[in-house]
Parts: structure tokens; C-alpha cells; sequence
């Protein structure tokens, strides 16, 4: 548990299922400072259940990311499922 | 000759985007043309669904950066010379072609074993999202992928 945190603000986006299961597909929401892009995930995962289970990638300013890379303040975050283009 | 990748919600001439990857020091282009399919087996079940037409999204400025890594890749791994990528969002009827990869290369091999790299790599790293409307439902397809959460 973090006490203690300062907030920062990052900018969410969601995509395909994601998108549908949070019902929104950008949100600027406020984190604890240092949270990590995998805990961002769990929160979201938590607070939408149709996400449970999901297998989902993350990006951070367009990039692909570990679940253990930490997120900056303003960063812009994506979620989505494993992608299926062609 | 320079290569290119793009995203659009207009019909895709497949021989224009073949013609653009014609450079006079190769001898052959190899293109792929992707299109919707009717039919899709569900990959847990087994189930054979009809499909009435697909969406695409994309989280468009990351897909457009992957799809450069991609030609950079592909021309690092492979003899070719020139990589043309053309992947439609939006609605899709079934038989529309949804991506055009072409790869010019002085000899054939090289662009067949190119372009198949190319349309692998693509539906495992760029994000591009497949949905499909059948008669009583939909259902966001998903794919394998590079890293997870």
C-alpha cells in the first residue's frame, strides 16, 4: 500500500472490447504517482468486471510496455485486447 | 522509390498501391490483398459463424509507427527494395479488402517470403482491432500477441 502519494494525471485510452467494456474510450484520470502501467490495468480490471480474465497489452506514449514500467505525469496510456488487424 | 504505410476509410485500389512499389532495379512485386471473409470459426468452440460485415479501429498514430518498424524490419531481414502497407478501418462488407501489403524485390523469393512475414508480424504487433456483425451479434476478434499485461 502506498501512503502518502501525491496524484498525477495521465491520459487513458481504450480501444475494440476495452472501450466497450469501460463504456468510454478516453478518460483523463488522476494515479497515484509511480504507479505502474500493470496496476493501472488492475484497477481498471477491478472497476469493470467484464474485463476480468481479459488478456490485455498496454502502451505508454505509443510504445508497447511491461506491466512493471512505471507511468510518468501526462503520459498518454492505452489498454486494449491482443490486436487482430489484416 | 520510397515505401509507404496508411491507414484509410476509403476503398483500397489494390493495383495502384501495387503500382506504387515498382522500382526499376527489381523485377517483381508481390502483394497480398487481405479482404473480409464471411465465414469465421470460433477458435474455443469450434463454431462456424456467418458474418454481415467487420469494423476496424486502430489506435491510428501507434499503428502507423508499428507499421514503419515493420518495413524497417522486413527490408533489414529481407533482399527487397520496397514495402507498400495500405490497411482499411471502418466498416468492411464481406469481400472488401482490408489490407495491401506489396514488396518489390529483384527476385520473386525475397518478396513472397517478405510479404508473409509482413501480414504475420502485422496482425501480431499493430494495433488494429477486427470487429464482427452477425445477424444476432457481435464480437471483437482477438489475436495472438507480442507482450502482455
Amino acid at each position: 500500500m502506498r501512503l502518502l502519494s501525491t496524484l498525477m494525471r495521465i491520459n487513458l485510452l481504450m480501444f475494440g472490447a476495452v472501450a466497450d467494456a469501460a463504456g468510454t474510450r478516453e478518460a483523463e484520470v488522476e494515479v497515484a504517482e509511480g504507479l505502474t502501467a500493470g496496476e493501472l490495468v488492475e484497477s481498471l480490471k477491478a472497476k469493470h468486471p467484464g474485463l476480468a480474465g481479459q488478456k490485455l497489452l498496454i502502451a505508454v506514449d505509443q510504445e508497447y510496455v511491461a506491466a512493471s514500467t512505471p507511468l510518468e505525469p501526462g503520459c498518454e496510456v492505452a489498454i486494449f485486447t491482443p490486436v487482430s488487424g489484416g | 522509390m520510397s515505401d509507404f504505410y496508411e491507414l484509410t476509410t476509403d476503398v483500397i485500389d489494390i493495383v495502384s498501391v501495387a503500382r506504387r512499389v515498382v522500382p526499376p532495379e527489381c523485377g517483381a512485386t508481390v502483394t497480398l490483398d487481405g479482404y473480409a471473409r464471411r465465414f469465421t470459426t470460433d477458435k474455443a468452440t469450434g463454431e462456424v459463424r456467418e458474418t454481415e460485415y467487420l469494423v476496424y479501429e486502430a489506435y491510428e498514430p501507434m499503428a502507423l509507427k508499428e507499421m514503419a518498424k515493420l518495413v524497417e524490419r522486413a527490408k533489414v531481414e529481407f533482399e527487397i527494395s520496397a514495402v507498400g502497407i495500405v490497411h482499411r478501418l471502418g466498416r468492411l462488407e464481406i469481400g472488401e479488402t482490408s489490407v495491401v501489403i506489396s514488396v518489390a524485390a529483384p527476385h520473386r523469393k525475397a518478396a513472397f517470403t517478405a510479404c508473409e512475414w509482413l501480414i504475420k508480424e502485422l496482425k501480431r504487433t499493430v494495433p488494429i482491432w477486427k470487429k464482427e456483425v452477425y445477424a444476432d451479434g457481435e464480437a471483437w476478434s482477438e489475436g495472438d500477441s507480442v507482450a502482455s499485461a
